[in-house]
């Protein structure tokens, strides 16, 4: 084993750890090491309690570790509530200002030396000077990327964040402090810090969405910022609609009228969306929604994550309808995931989900860079293309259900759609003949829809037992299942993220006779019934995690062995 | 050159016979002509009601959407090509009910579309209920004592939010409707036109005649419509005399003029610009 050390630093909201944290992690990144940073903060603006936590590797690291090497508390109510997770050797630092005594904490104060460098709004800087010099960061690497992290705000705010910088720093050349956590900076960053919102955002813009509308909700609001300071850039406009109805049927009328076009939410304003997913559906107008996914029902842990919408998202709205539900792992799968969901939704004319979650949206992942994205194709046609355009019938009948696509104004074609159900040119019609053709045609898409899906990704096929899941938790089941191969067990890895339609052939292979569990972050183990009711394969039980926060490694691992599930 | 005949449907007509949304989709026509629009330069995006099934019976591009959400389907069209010409045709229930917020947000937007508002006063598509508009006190069936609210006043409130062209109409004055339905189009923003509709089944308070003895015209009562102050009073206005016509209209920045990517042309027609990270 390289080098693995996870850095917790807690305080209340509005002490500023989220920079601490960006800091910490764009210096670990700078000196060429992998890092995860995960936000956890209650929805509050102020008090309270909220950490960074960050884990830094010599390898790829994609879930959070519980095992903490160097805990940072700005108040005591960071200590206790972290102290049960620190490792055997860990090291706790503490502001004085906690009133922690020496068997607790190594202690100083981050408020003097912040007032010293300038105010006491600094002490988050001080933090951060402390964490790099006890992980033994070069002090030119870490002013240059203090001086990074704080220029947009001006040459005096960057003096004062390097003064406060350099005290804490400097604080921890002191003897107490002998034992630092590691050392060997080879300062060639590799790859690059991205967060999970930010990656769905640049899947959008490369798949050419043009228009955005949402309506605020955590954790789904970072990915429309992201969209919007993209707007300039390309063409692309991001509107904040007066709700979720509002946003979706806009995103509705901009297809409709022409371009790609978006939103994003999360659960709660998926289920204001419903309806209009349904009128995207009937009137097979493409439409990509990301459902950031937070623990419901009604606003439930609005700043934390869960995997509970699977069963809502593939079912949401009345009566059924064709649609795609994705779950991509990780900023690099959600970048090509949405410029899938683009394509396809446009190519088969029906909506396209995307579930994100928190936990996804608001880390920072080491990810390399992007493949260039492939030329976006248009699935639709104008009046040359036609031999009589005023013949045009918008949902006329085809062999595989998808009807040549015209837009309205852009020609002689007459382009009708309605919400209610039609005849072939998109009027009104209550007819047996007519609802059953319009019936049938929208389903005959399925095969094809199917076909388009990718089989799920398979890690030691041929182990003994399979850990299946889905999502963002891909990273901690992958984790778990190298630790418990490690102990000798044979277990693999099974992770979707093309989930509707389930490509059921490739799964009834794959999973054939073999034993399997499920894991994901909700109650009764989602997947796992959706596989049965797909494939009539039943899992063997499911390791789920229902309280918020994301999987570690180590509770998969024993959930296994406590249940011998192999 | 464009004729009404070229606006004629023969998609069969769902409407009770002596209904007033056959004035409306006769004005409609007749503005549009007047405008020398052809029918596949027009779309027109409507909700769920009675009145929101006129796109069918005329020729256009329709978007007849969700019951209350057509002016996000109108936002989202126009934010992706704002060169269409949009009217959107609405119930009151509808527009003021159901889809209240977004017409608030409409005008704060000051959305570039027409907005015709078939005001019936009722839920005619299901069968009587009372409406936002209702009388406070009309009695229906699900309200055998009478409604309990009182009535939404579709002009005032357009009015004190700000909307740039406010007018009323009545499908009993075709000529005068499509005059003000042609006005609100080339009104650049937002339009609403609140029309007085009888609806010969389910209200039979205000019927043709009812209104025929108490509308005027603002305009031959040499109304202002750039006083905001006269608009409101006259919005105000209901009883034994109903004013018709243009209440107030102001020009100014309409939704895309007011964002910066929009200026360099419609979205659809803006060139892709490559992707780089
Ligand atoms: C979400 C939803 N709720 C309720 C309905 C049922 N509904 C259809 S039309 C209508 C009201 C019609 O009244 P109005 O909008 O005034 O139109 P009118 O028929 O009077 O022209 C209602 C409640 C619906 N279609 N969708
Ligand atoms: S119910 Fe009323 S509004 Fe509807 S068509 Fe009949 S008369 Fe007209
Ligand atoms: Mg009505």
């Amino acid at each position: 084993m390289g080098l693995d050390r996870t850095i917790v630093i807690g305080g209340e909201a509005g002490q500023g750890i989220q920079t601490v944290g960006q800091l910490l992690a764009a210096a670990c990144h700078g000196a060429g090491f992998e890092v995860l940073a995960v936000n956890d903060f209650e929805s509050r603006i102020r008090g309270g309690h909220s950490s960074i936590s960050l884990r830094v590797a010599d390898r790829p690291v994609a879930a959070p570790c519980r095992r903490i090497d160097l805990l940072v508390a700005l108040d005591a109510r960071s200590e206790a509530v972290h102290r049960p997770d620190l490792a055997e050797g860990g090291m706790v630092l503490a502001d004085s200002a906690a009133g922690l005594d020496e068997s607790r904490a190594l202690s100083f104060s981050f408020d003097q030396m912040a007032r010293d460098a300038g105010g006491k709004i600094l002490a988050n800087t001080v933090a951060a000077g402390a964490c790099l010099g006890l992980l033994g960061a070069p002090e030119d690497h870490c002013r240059k990327i203090v001086r990074q992290q704080f220029e947009a705000k001006g040459d005096e705010v960057v003096t004062r964040n390097l003064a406060a910088f350099a005290a804490g720093y400097a604080a921890t050349r002191e003897e107490r402090f002998k034992g630092r956590i590691q050392a060997g900076w080879d300062l060639a960053p590799r790859r690059r810090l991205m967060e999970g919102n930010l990656s769905v955002a640049l899947g959008a813009v490369a798949a050419d969405c043009r228009v955005g509308a949402f309506y605020p909700m955590s954790p789904a609001t970072g990915i429309m910022a992201h969209l919007a300071s993209l707007s300039g850039r390309y063409p692309l406009v991001v509107e904040q609609a007066e709700d979720e109805i509002a946003a979706a049927n806009m995103v509705v009328g901009a297809s409709f009228a022409g371009v790609r076009a978006m939103t994003a939410t999360s659960g709660g304003g998926f289920c204001l969306m419903t309806e209009a997913l349904g009128v995207a559906a009937i009137t097979e107008t493409p439409i990509v929604v990301v459902n950031a996914m937070r623990p419901g029902p009604a606003t439930g842990l609005p700043t934390r994550t869960a995997q509970a919408d699977l069963n809502f998202v593939i079912h949401a709205g009345q009566d059924e309808f064709p649609r795609f539900v994705f779950a991509p792992a990780n900023p690099a799968q959600a970048f090509e995931t949405m410029i899938r969901a683009f394509d396809l939704s446009e190519r088969f004319q029906v909506p396209a989900i995307v579930l994100v979650d928190q936990f996804f949206n608001d880390s920072l992942f080491t990810v390399a860079d992007f493949p260039k994205p492939p030329e976006v194709v248009r699935y639709v046609i104008g009046d040359a293309d036609m031999v009589d355009p005023a013949a045009y019938r918008r949902f006329a009948v085809t062999a595989d259900g998808v009807s040549p696509r015209a837009l309205p104004c852009r020609g002689k074609a007459l382009v009708v759609a309605a919400s209610d159900d039609h005849r072939e040119d998109g009027h009104l019609s209550e007819t047996i003949e007519d609802r059953r053709k319009m019936v049938a045609k929208r389903f005959a898409k399925l095969p094809d829809m199917e076909a388009a899906m990718r089989p799920p990704e398979v890690l030691h096929p041929d182990a003994d037992l399979l850990l299946v899941t889905w999502g963002s938790s891909r990273g901690a089941v992958r984790e778990a299942v190298e630790s418990l191969r490690g102990e000798g067990r044979s277990v693999g890895a099974v992770h979707f993220c093309d989930l509707w339609p389930l490509p059921a052939v490739h799964v009834a292979e794959l999973l054939g006779s073999r034993p399997f569990v499920t894991v994901e972050q909700n109650f009764s183990g989602q997947l796992g019934r959706l596989l049965r009711a797909q494939t009539g394969l039943a899992p063997g039980g499911s390791i789920t995690r229902t309280d918020g926060r994301p999987f570690f490694a180590e509770e998969i691992v024993a959930g296994i062995e406590k249940n011998e599930m192999t | 050159m464009v004729t009404v005949e070229d606006y004629r449907s023969d998609f069969e007509n769902e409407w009770c016979p002596g209904c007033g949304n056959f004035g409306i989709l006769e004005a409609m026509k007749a503005a549009l002509v007047d405008l020398g629009l052809e029918p596949h330069q027009v779309l027109i995006v409507s909700g769920i009601g009675q009145a929101a099934k006129t796109p069918h019976f005329l020729k256009c591009n329709a978007f007849h959407g969700l019951h209350g959400r057509a002016l996000p389907v109108a936002t989202g069209a126009k934010l992706a090509n704002h060169a269409l010409t949009v009217l959107v045709n609405a119930g009151d229930g509808d527009c003021y009910g159901e889809g209240g917020n977004h017409f608030m947000a409409a005008i704060r937007r000051n959305l570039d579309i027409t907005l015709i508002v078939h005001d019936n006063r009722i839920y005619g598509l299901t069968k009587g209920q009372a409406s936002p508009t209702s009388d406070l006190g009309m009695p229906t069936r699900i309200q055998p004592e009478g409604t309990v609210s009182e009535g939404f006043n579709p002009l005032a409130a357009a009015l004190a939010l700000g909307a740039g062209f406010v007018a009323r109409g009545f499908s009993g004055d075709k000529a005068q409707l499509a005059m003000l339905i042609a006005a609100g189009v080339r009104h650049k923003g937002f339009a609403l036109i609140d029309v007085l509709q009888p609806c010969v089944s389910f209200n039979h308070i205000h019927t043709h005649g009812w209104y025929k003895q108490r509308v005027f015209d603002l305009a031959a009562e040499g109304h202002d419509a750039g006083d905001w102050n006269a608009a409101m009073a006259h919005g105000r206005q209901w009883g034994d005399r109903i004013p018709l016509g243009i209440f107030y209209q102001e020009q100014k920045p309409t939704f895309i003029d007011r964002i910066g990517m929009l200026q360099k042309g419609p979205l659809i027609d803006q060139a892709a610009v490559a992707f780089e990270l």
